[in-house]
């Protein structure tokens, strides 16, 4: 037999998909539209927070991730037995590495992702591309994207992905943990006057992060206000602008542990960092990973600034912190995301960047 | 040949000083943190006589700290890309030709950003980590220079067409590598690679390395401005310049190896900032005459001011925010570049 070339093999392949989806498309429309009582439907139509609106098979019992946050928010609703596919940089919790990889967010394999045979794709705004989702819908694969911009929204967008999935109850607690535990981080942080920060994105050139981002959001939850007030994504900002306003704290987002250290020491024998107090004086502030990913563990890495940056609203209130925490554990430890990411690994990730900051 | 007299070069030198001293004044005086004319000169004044302790307001700091070594930066970076430019330019024969055609730029990129990836996975003393990326930059332009050399030989001898398509090949090739390990790294630090890529002058770096920029433009323009004679025979054509008895293999030996010095020390300072060794020279040949003893220096001025007026308009247009300078010179230079060209066919 002659091979086919891979081109028309994925055209083969793509046909197939279509001609499956558009035979199976009908029955299934029509059990949606004459739902036979006590049966749910086999579709759901509902619109996403991009605004498109999106066809969902129901239930949804395979899915596909496509940013590292989804993965995080998936493993949280205990759902990771249903993720079949994530991507390269999906690491979190690391049981995700070990999942079918797809890609990265910006190219993943259509191929893949078709061989996966997901009910679902769950996509993210600021991390993939239109085009994917497009692609997808021409596949007959649903997509279903979430587009957060403050840390309400990924409490919101956690909620109803978790109801879009079929488990409204596991969305509604993860959600419902993360309000409780800003809450109880707001009696402590709330009435002191919030630190002036610098988020360092990049270096040279120097780039932040703007005010309409969650993480600008997420600094304010932590007490902290970023100097920069940009209404760009991800401004270059010019050093004079943070020489002038001299913020209280640089705030690092590190992957490699140790990132932060190093690059404060090299910023330090630069003359034009050197003017800039918070530099000369080590005051810097470092966080996971995590404050990058709107996602529930983004509370976490909001804590754990919180306590760097306003470290004597803990230490006054070691004692209340031991009763909180024995508060809030018997509620949180029933739910899978738990059981995946133990406190106490977060706890010990808190104590060893709490004992580096500030350089003091 | 047309006697050179040295009251021309004299008087078309100091005009470009005094404007490039005016380019300065005002890329001095306007950024994000407004400055007083009064402030600006008595700080100055006091960094000119070594006061520099005298300085203590948080805008003398600005202006000692950020902003004078940021221009110093331009000037020499706009200096050095435009005699490179204009040396490639009378080497290749090719008008078109630029401190970034024969690849050195996508050599100094690949070396950035090799050490950009691999620098959290080394440990190294802070004060040589902020060194690391000029050094990786300037020893893949290194490579690349010395890997186009070879490839523009035939019968031992660089040929100028073959040379030009070896480092164009080249450069798509190391354009292609760094595609492709941007796409592999983690996203998070594909942004800062990105604003390299685009040619930016907002690195600061330690005193000595102003120091050792200068120094480096001083030897590499002055090797090529001591065959400017050369040169101009070379315009007339290869055969007639050996029947004049220039030396062509060796001219091309040094002038080669002098502009790519000079393009290396750019781009690893600064990234690859466009167009200013393209059209800075035609510039400065049309206003001039194509000379190359009055063009190499007033070219190295004209490109001093391009880049510092093109830095002030990316600290400026969205200050407090900045644009990477390379953006600027190429929304200019592009139209530019096409004026010129429809002008000299008109």
């Amino acid at each position: 037999m002659k091979k086919l070339p891979p081109s028309r093999i994925r055209v083969v392949a793509c046909r197939t998909l279509v001609v499956f989806s558009c035979a199976a498309a009908p029955s299934r429309a029509q059990s949606a539209n004459a739902p036979s009582p006590g049966e749910p439907p086999a579709f759901r139509e509902v619109v996403d927070e991009t605004g498109r609106s999106v066809r969902i098979p129901q239930p949804v019992r395979r899915i596909v991730s496509l940013a590292p946050s989804l993965t995080e928010t998936i493993y949280a609703l205990g759902l990771d037995d249903r993720l079949v596919g994530d991507t390269d940089y999906c690491d979190y919790p690391p049981d995700a590495k070990k999942k079918t990889k797809v890609g990265g967010g910006i190219d993943p394999s259509l191929e893949v992702i078709a061989s996966l045979h997901p009910d679902l794709v769950l996509a993210t705004k600021s991390f993939n591309r239109l085009e994917t989702t497009q692609s997808l819908d021409r596949l007959g694969i649903s997509s279903y994207a979430t587009d957060p911009h403050t840390v309400a929204d990924i409490m919101s967008s956690v909620k109803t992905l978790a109801a879009v999935l079929g488990v409204p109850e596991a969305g509604a607690s993860v959600a419902e943990e993360m309000h409780h535990r800003l809450d109880d981080l707001q009696q402590r942080i709330g009435s002191l006057p919030p630190k002036r920060v610098l988020f360092v994105v990049w270096t040279q050139p120097l780039i932040s992060t703007g005010k309409d981002t969650f993480l600008a959001d997420a600094l304010r939850h932590a007490g902290a206000v970023s100097i920069i007030d940009s209404s760009q994504d991800w401004p270059q900002v010019n050093l004079e602008e943070v020489a002038r306003l001299q913020p209280d704290f640089l705030v690092f987002a590190e992957s490699h542990s140790g990132d932060a250290s190093r690059e404060m020491a090299k910023l330090a024998t630069l003359p034009a960092w050197k003017i800039v107090r918070a530099v000369r004086n080590h005051r810097y502030a470092v966080t996971s990973d995590a404050v990058n990913r709107p996602a529930p563990r983004i509370v976490s890495a909001v804590e754990d600034l919180a306590r760097q940056l306003h470290p004597k609203a803990f230490a006054e209130k070691s004692d209340d912190a031991k009763k909180a925490s024995g508060k809030v554990n018997p509620a949180f430890h029933p739910m899978p995301f738990m059981l995946v990411s133990p406190g106490h690994a977060i706890h010990a990730h808190l104590s060893s960047a709490g004992g580096c900051a500030c350089g003091r | 040949m047309r006697p050179l007299t040295f009251r021309k070069l004299v008087f078309e030198c100091f005009f470009l000083l005094v404007i490039l001293f005016f380019v300065v004044v005002v890329a001095l005086k306007f950024g994000a943190v407004p400055v007083s004319l009064y402030a600006l000169g008595r700080d100055l004044l006091r960094v000119l006589l070594g006061q520099t302790s005298q300085i203590s307001s948080d805008y003398g700091l600005i202006i000692q700290n950020i902003r004078l070594p940021r221009i110093i930066l331009g000037i020499i970076v706009g200096a050095s890309l435009s005699v490179a430019g204009t040396s490639f330019q009378a080497l290749l024969r090719n008008p078109l030709a630029d401190p970034y055609v024969l690849g050195v730029s996508s050599g100094a990129a690949l070396g950035a950003i090799l050490s950009l990836i691999a620098e959290p996975h080394l440990a190294l003393p802070p004060a040589f980590g902020a060194l690391l990326t000029p050094l990786c930059a300037f020893l893949g332009a290194a490579v690349t220079i010395t890997a186009v050399y070879f490839l523009g030989r035939r019968q031992g001898q660089i040929e100028s067409n073959t040379l030009l398509l070896g480092g164009i090949i080249t450069a798509s090739f190391l354009s292609a590598v760094i595609v492709f390990l941007m796409s592999t790294v983690n996203s998070s630090n594909t942004r800062g690679m990105v604003f390299w890529l685009m040619g930016n002058l907002s690195t600061s770096f330690q005193k000595s390395i102003y120091w050792f920029l200068a120094g480096g433009f001083f030897i590499a323009a002055g090797v090529i401005y001591s065959t400017a004679n050369d040169l101009n025979v070379l315009l007339a054509g290869e055969k007639e310049a050996t029947h004049l008895g220039v030396d062509v293999r060796r001219v091309r030996f040094v002038v080669y190896m002098a502009a790519s010095l000079l393009t290396g020390l750019a781009v690893s300072v600064s990234g690859a900032v466009g167009y200013v060794g393209l059209i800075v020279p035609h510039v400065m040949r049309m206003v001039f005459g194509s000379d190359h003893r009055t063009l190499l220096p007033t070219a190295a001025l004209g490109g001093a001011i391009a880049v510092v007026v093109a830095d002030t308009l990316a600290r400026i247009v969205v200050a407090p925010n900045e644009l990477p300078v390379g953006a600027v010179t190429a929304v200019v230079g592009a139209p530019l570049f096409i004026y010129l060209l429809r002008r000299r066919f008109a």
